[in-house]
């Protein structure tokens, strides 16, 4: 077995590790963990693993870890065969994937937590969370239209990589806190572009482009 | 808006996880704000004045009642099977209306477009006559007969199989479907809805399951049930009106919306309208 | 100000030509009314109430397939006059007649969709500044967003007010284009020319964001 992730189905970080995964075509296995209702994260074996208690957790041999842009990149650096993902050869793109992989985890934060307040009743500043949320959006929305300025689609060169991963799925979801894409026309293009990529699995809240078929109703 | 209907039922407004894990949950019912504390065996529902409401634990989930005279709250005969796995699935909170919450669970041509790959998968769209009774002895709704092809029906199935399907409707915000078992065909799994009314625009629907599983691990039940609950909650909080209309020329059914047309009948001939659009287009 | 100022305007800005590709469908506001805005495989523009008929369900969540568009909820696929061509869940049945999309009138023009509650949807025509910048969101009302554009510096300069209502920024032709979705959201939409260099684009495009916080502050 390639790798071992502690998995929770609602998650958008533990999402961005299972969508890689997918768009690699790696195969691994889950662990389901309770996140809610049963809050099975703060058990003792979860916090064994990982003593801050946050999901998702990878392992991998003796390897453990615990941030979810770390595994993107182990994930990148490891099976992607292209090299593509993580383009190590490349400082600039690859300093501007860096930049928006701090920037997803600012993300998590705001529009990951507002979500989790709207839909599973989290103890948030729920004003300030979608203030947050509605600010990073504006931050993603702009650097988008930038690369539509320039021709290009993805958040760093002409191809995906590792960031857009790590910022699709609390920018995707952000409609579960009330938070619309209709004001951000760059982010709904990138959005359509990343869910129509070779290998892409959805989630709850972020649905399979049925267009992409053409089976029925002819 | 008429609570008169409403207050006379039975409403989930926490789970036996959080009184247990010692929580206190503000939380609301029908537009009223409410507390709910104690213990699991001993639960204490109290308003913003400090009344005390019936509390009861039923079916791992604490039940209130804001009415004088409460209709009993619904059996599920299934509970008392102790060889069945338990799960109760977390509240979530929706913006819609409680009765579009029921409604949406009482439908299957939505399985290939919102559970794709796992509770339907085109070209497996077609949906056969079923069919669709008020009991009047019960008072409840029932459609029976109903069969889907299905390419993942429950997490202990391992390949697609054509599904059977009772749904039973027994108060306006509780649903419970009985459905092929995988590993046991000859008995039903059970899986129910149980919906508390926030207000009339907005919902927390608490899945619950009684399954015949001895191997999945009960997180991967309780994360199946979620995936596919979570995947309706995008569709719900994006239909018009926001409330249920009771009016038949508002929205066009078909023939597979037998359940939904008799469902909407019932509701508006008890004048169960809490959440429900009554105006005429 | 801003173009459009002065005529009687039956259309409103839904958004840009270019951020709607074809074979796609956006959520758009017109006078109040929620929209689906969609492009069939050829090309075609259409805009409809954005609400199946079947289930209320919002059509802009849908999903286009050749020339129609089917509805995320069941699958209900329409043709581009709106009515019902398919029931997923009864593939033998003709769908009757009376199950149609409420149609609106849409056009583009000057790289921008139009959209009219009437029949006859027009557009402004922008004449060479027409290059499409950007579309953004402010959170306040129309008149506070269109006034912001001129009381924003560019660059340390003010921009000029053209007798058009055109402004010039740092050099650049600028047109301004307001949607009200509410009394406080507006959806706004900034064309340039075509002239005009990437740097200068982005340039524009921060003082867009920089107006936007002049008028989400007034508003505040």
């Amino acid at each position: 077995m390639t790798f071992k992730l502690y998995n929770y189905v609602l998650s958008g970080n533990c999402y961005k590790i299972r969508l890689m995964a997918a768009l690699l075509d790696v195969a691994y296995e889950t662990i389901a963990v309770d996140f809610y209702p049963g809050f099975e994260h703060r058990s003792p074996g979860i916090l064994a693993l990982n003593p801050a208690g946050t999901l998702p957790v990878l392992t991998s041999g003796d390897m453990v870890l615990t941030e979810t842009q770390a595994m993107l990149t182990w994930l990148a650096l490891t099976y992607d065969v292209t090299g593509t993902w993580y383009p190590v050869d490349d400082p600039e793109r690859l300093a501007t994937i860096t930049e928006w992989l701090g920037f997803a985890g600012r993300l998590s934060q705001s529009a990951g937590l507002a979500r989790l307040h709207d839909m599973l009743n989290w103890p948030a500043d729920e004003k300030a969370v979608k203030a947050a949320a509605i600010s990073d959006l504006r931050t993603l929305e702009l650097h988008l239209n930038d690369r539509v300025l320039e021709g290009g689609l993805w958040i760093a060169g002409d191809g995906p990589t590792i960031a857009d991963i790590a910022c699709f799925p609390y920018t995707a979801l952000s409609p579960d806190a009330g938070l619309e894409h209709d004001g951000y026309p760059a982010i709904r293009n990138w959005l359509y572009a990343v869910r129509a990529l070779p290998g892409f699995v959805a989630m709850p809240g972020i649905h399979y482009l049925h267009d992409l078929k053409e089976t029925s109703g002819d | 808006m008429s609570t008169e209907y409403a207050r006379n039922d039975w409403y989930v407004v926490a789970d036996v996880n959080q009184l247990a894990a010692g929580q206190v949950v503000e939380t609301r019912l029908l537009g009223q704000p409410l507390r709910v504390s104690g213990s699991p065996d001993a639960p204490l529902v109290t308003t913003a004045d400090g009344t005390a409401l019936p509390a009861q634990l039923r079916y791992d989930h604490i039940w209130t009642s804001p009415g004088a005279d409460p209709r009993p709250l619904p059996d599920i005969a299934e509970a008392a099977e102790r060889d069945r796995t338990f799960v109760p699935c977390g509240g979530v909170r929706v913006r819609c209306s409680p009765l579009r919450a029921v409604e949406n669970f009482l439908d299957i041509a939505h399985f290939p477009f919102v559970h794709t790959g796992i509770l339907g998968e085109e070209p497996h769209t077609e949906v056969a006559p079923y069919k669709v009774e008020i009991r009047e002895d019960v008072d409840e709704v029932w459609a029976t007969q109903i069969g889907f092809h299905q390419p993942q029906a429950a997490k202990s199935a391992t390949e697609a199989i054509e599904t059977r399907y009772e749904y039973r409707v027994p108060a306006p915000t509780t649903a419970v479907l009985y459905k092929t078992c995988p590993p046991k065909p000859e008995a039903w799994d059970v899986i129910a809805i149980f919906v508390q009314p926030l207000a009339e625009n907005e919902c927390i629907a608490w899945p619950w399951m009684a399954l015949y599983d001895e191997v999945t691990p009960y997180a991967d039940l309780v994360q199946f049930q979620q995936e596919i609950f979570l995947q309706d909650r995008s569709i719900l909080e994006n239909q018009k009106p926001t409330l249920l209309p009771l009016d038949p020329r508002l929205e066009i059914p078909t023939r597979c919306d037998l359940t939904s047309v008799v469902y909407r009948r019932w509701l508006k001939r008890k004048g169960a309208t809490y959440g429900a659009l009554t105006t005429a287009a | 100000m801003g173009v459009g100022v002065g005529v009687r305007m039956n259309s409103v800005a839904v958004g840009l030509s270019r951020d709607l590709a074809p074979k796609r469908v956006m959520r758009a506001v017109a006078y109040g009314h929620d929209l689906a805005v969609w492009r069939d495989g050829e090309n075609g523009l259409h805009a409809w109430d954005n609400r199946c008929p079947h289930r209320g369900m919002r059509l802009s969540h849908g999903f286009v397939r050749g020339d129609r568009l089917a509805c995320l909820y069941h699958g209900w696929q329409y043709r581009k006059d709106g009515g019902c061509a398919y029931i997923p869940a009864h593939p033998g049945l003709e769908p009757p007649e009376t199950i149609r999309a409420q149609t609106y009138s849409v056009i583009e023009k000057s790289g921008v969709i139009w959209v009219s509650t009437g029949n006859d949807a027009q557009g402004v025509d922008t004449g060479p500044v027409s290059e499409p910048l950007r579309s953004l969101t402010f959170f306040c009302a129309e008149a506070i967003a269109r006034a912001a554009f001129e009381d924003t510096p560019f660059a340390g300069n003010l921009p000029q007010v053209e007798s058009t209502g055109r402004l010039v920024a740092g050099g650049h032709p600028v047109a301004v284009l307001a949607n009200p979705v509410t009394e406080s959201e507006t959806l706004i939409h900034v064309l340039t020319s075509a002239g005009v260099g990437i740097a200068a684009k982005k340039a524009l495009s921060r003082w867009c964001e920089a107006a936007r916080s002049v008028a989400e502050r007034q508003a505040a």
